[in-house]
């Protein structure tokens, strides 16, 4: 059949977070090998040019290249209702669909975790890899695929290095990390005193471990459970009467004992801070009832933030992190706004490249038969201005049509242009 | 002119770094560097013009000296906030650029001073300038610090609290540019009472500026010696870098307004 390049369409069909509820998901989600599978089948239906899948706890997604879009979604989703043993009607409402620029945004966003369930999150741009690695393994990438996943994880980056929208921490013993670095710049060789074992204690006390923090002491009442949480945190138990002792040398002190009365006072804190030079010391209360007395905090050099003070710097964060991803958003539509550009010129380009190579052909055909008519009877220099003359005619003819395509593709009216030059120059289907 | 377009390109990096301290973004950031250094490179044009041709170096009058102790705190600027990478900086010591910019602008007619022949006193002028200006980054990590440290007290994180560093790289700023400042101001202040006698006679006349910079310099000596003794760490070491910077402030005012030595 002669006839322009049918056009294949960038698409995005799936559920998330914002549309379908977690029972949905859990259902729907599928695990790796069951995708190499599902993959490989879509791959062999022919409804897909190029297909990824991306399957996370949040997201059930499949970005594809078609030239019917709404068959390839319905062929995907079939697959992986199926497996799952969905009922498709069941499936069908909570399923939304985004095709061209808008597919291409949706990527980008997702890539970006600007369309994450906790906006920032940085799990989302490793699965986003991972499912298009597996679609590559698969060989169901093709070149316009490829080209618009290189493009949204070099996005993604570009959201996370100009933007903080990952750069605050969201949960309270991350916050109680960053608060210890805003008072001691680096936590490399900071001393850290946890008071109590419990279970909430010891993550931020790891978490400072985590971030360089050494040495660690841990005081307890009952000697041996301080001695198991040192053990797993490479610090040594110090007795509890000693307490005040430990106090003088170390820099964060976190607190979870089950204390019904505050166990470190203002009278306590006072004296620690004679021998420590105006040594800043950070309380990190995680207690409740609290175990650090309502005053300390006001002592000059010591700031103590007790759970409720903690999440409302959580509060602040998330308030920090959607004005950020306000200005992420604008950066990634002018990514969408460029790459749909650079897109569309794809589209008309095989077509550009075919009508320049009939008209050459033409042209030289021509050429060769005039020149072989002349013989001998046309010197060096008449061959030389027959060349240039025709190619100089082609290059004429050509230079409207080409810029009206490309034009054409730039306003979204592509697909009707190649055809008609396709039509008018009975040009071949592309190979 | 080129003056004018040094103070217009300071105008310019002080309105970028103060956007960049509410929105933040690379390229707000970026502009006033480059209108910081462009600025720079025109006012070192400057100062090396005028004193070609006036053929000594441009400090013989207070105001003169306030467009170098400017064109000084610029290079300081840049330079520290690079080596701290600190983008902030520039939101606290661009003002302050400018305040010295607009000092720089004569009230009235300059009084040439007759005193200055012996090089001792330009040597005097120029070191207690580079300390001038190394006590400005002083008092912006001043004030850096207590902003932080007001925020972090407070517990209701702010927009100071995500652009300003660590309270610890803070206090290391404000210690390293005493540090630095203090030798400077020091021997220009030593040289300068050496070479009284010789330009106005006596030690003991009385000059505003130069009892004034006293001041200031038993302040900035006192908070090095209270930070070397230890103990003078954070707020209090903050709280007298910008008592020492207000004296020096005044000083220089008044070197400007009031009859004395040390001219308009």
């Amino acid at each position: 059949m002669s006839g322009p390049p049918a056009r294949m369409t960038v698409f995005v069909a799936g559920i998330s977070h914002r549309t379908a509820p977690v029972a949905l998901r859990e259902q729907l989600a599928v695990e790796e090998d069951k995708l190499r599978e599902i993959l490989r089948d879509l791959g062999e239906t022919g409804a897909f040019g190029e297909v990824v899948v991306l399957s996370t706890c949040n997201r059930v997604e499949v970005y594809g290249v078609a030239d019917v879009p709404g068959e390839a979604r319905a062929t995907a989703f079939r697959q992986l209702a199926r497996h799952r043993g969905i009922d498709m009607t069941a499936l069908e409402p909570h399923l939304y669909t985004y095709v061209d620029g808008d597919a291409i945004r949706h990527v980008f966003r997702v890539a970006a975790s600007l369309d994450s369930m906790l906006v920032g999150e940085p799990q989302i741009g490793g699965q986003v890899k991972d499912a298009f690695a597996l679609a590559q393994s698969c060989e169901t990438v093709g070149p316009t695929l490829h080209r618009v996943f290189s493009q949204a994880f070099a996005v993604a980056k570009k959201v996370r290095t100009e933007t903080e929208i990952g750069r605050h921490a969201v949960s309270v013993s991350f916050a109680a990390v960053e608060l210890a670095k805003k008072i001691f710049a680096a936590l490399d060789g900071k001393a850290v005193l946890l008071v109590g074992a419990g279970k909430m204690g010891g993550l931020a006390a790891r978490h400072l471990v985590e971030q360089g923090a050494f040495p660690i002491y841990v005081a307890n009442r009952t000697w041996a459970r301080a001695q198991d949480m040192a053990r797993t945190l490479s610090g040594t138990a110090v007795p509890f009467a000693d307490l005040e002792t430990a106090m003088r040398s170390v820099d964060i002190v976190i607190t979870s004992t089950g204390s019904p009365e505050p166990l470190i006072g203002v009278d306590l804190v006072t004296r620690v801070l004679h021998g420590r030079r105006a040594r800043p010391l950070f309380f990190i209360d995680i207690a409740v009832p609290r175990d650090v007395a309502a005053g300390v905090g006001a002592l000059p050099d010591v700031y103590c933030y007790d759970v409720d003070e903690l999440k409302q710097v959580v509060d602040a964060n998330l308030r920090e992190r959607l004005r950020e991803a306000h200005r992420a958003e604008a950066l990634v539509e002018r990514e969408v706004q460029k790459f749909a550009a650079r897109l569309a010129d794809v589209e008309v380009v095989p077509t550009i490249v075919s009508l320049r190579e009939r008209l050459e052909a033409i042209r030289a055909q021509e050429v060769s038969r005039t020149l072989g008519r002349l013989g001998d009877d046309a010197s060096a220099e008449t061959r030389e201005a027959i060349e240039a003359l025709s190619s100089a005619i082609v290059n004429k003819i050509l230079h409207a049509p080409i810029t009206k395509l490309r034009e054409s593709s730039r306003a979204g009216v592509g697909r009707s242009w190649t055809e008609l030059v396709h039509e008018l120059f009975g040009l071949g289907r592309k190979s | 002119m080129l003056v004018t377009a040094a103070l217009l390109a300071y105008v310019c990096a002080t309105g970028f770094a103060l956007a960049y301290l509410i929105q933040r973004s690379e390229l707000l950031s970026r502009l006033a560097s480059v209108a910081g250094a462009v600025g720079w490179v025109a006012h070192t044009i400057a100062l090396i013009v005028l004193a070609v041709h006036e053929g000594r170096p441009p400090l013989q009058s207070l105001s003169e000296a306030m467009s170098v102790v400017a064109w000084v705190v610029v290079a300081l600027e840049m330079w520290v906030e690079r080596q701290y990478r600190l983008p902030v900086l520039g939101a606290f010591v661009y003002p302050v650029v400018l305040m010295f910019m607009l000092k720089a602008l004569p009230l009235r007619p300059p009084v040439l001073n007759g005193a200055l022949q012996s090089a001792w006193i330009w040597v005097h002028i120029a070191l207690a300038l580079i300390g001038i200006a190394a006590f400005v980054l002083n008092f912006a990590g001043a004030i850096m610090y207590l902003l932080q440290e007001h925020q972090i007290k407070l517990k209701r994180p702010g927009t100071f609290y995500y652009r300003l560093p660590a309270l610890e790289t803070l206090d290391s700023l404000t210690y390293r540019t005493l540090a630095l400042g203090f030798p400077f101001l020091t021997t220009g202040l030593i040289l300068g009472l050496l070479s009284a006698p010789a330009s106005w006679g006596s030690v003991f006349t009385f000059d505003p500026v130069a009892s004034l910079s006293l001041v200031a310099w038993i302040i900035y000596a006192g908070t090095l010696a209270g930070r070397a003794a230890g103990g003078w760490h954070g707020r209090r070491a903050a709280y007298f870098a910008i008592a020492g910077f207000a004296v020096l402030v005044i000083t220089l005012g008044a070197g400007l307004v009031l009859p004395g030595k040390h001219g308009g």
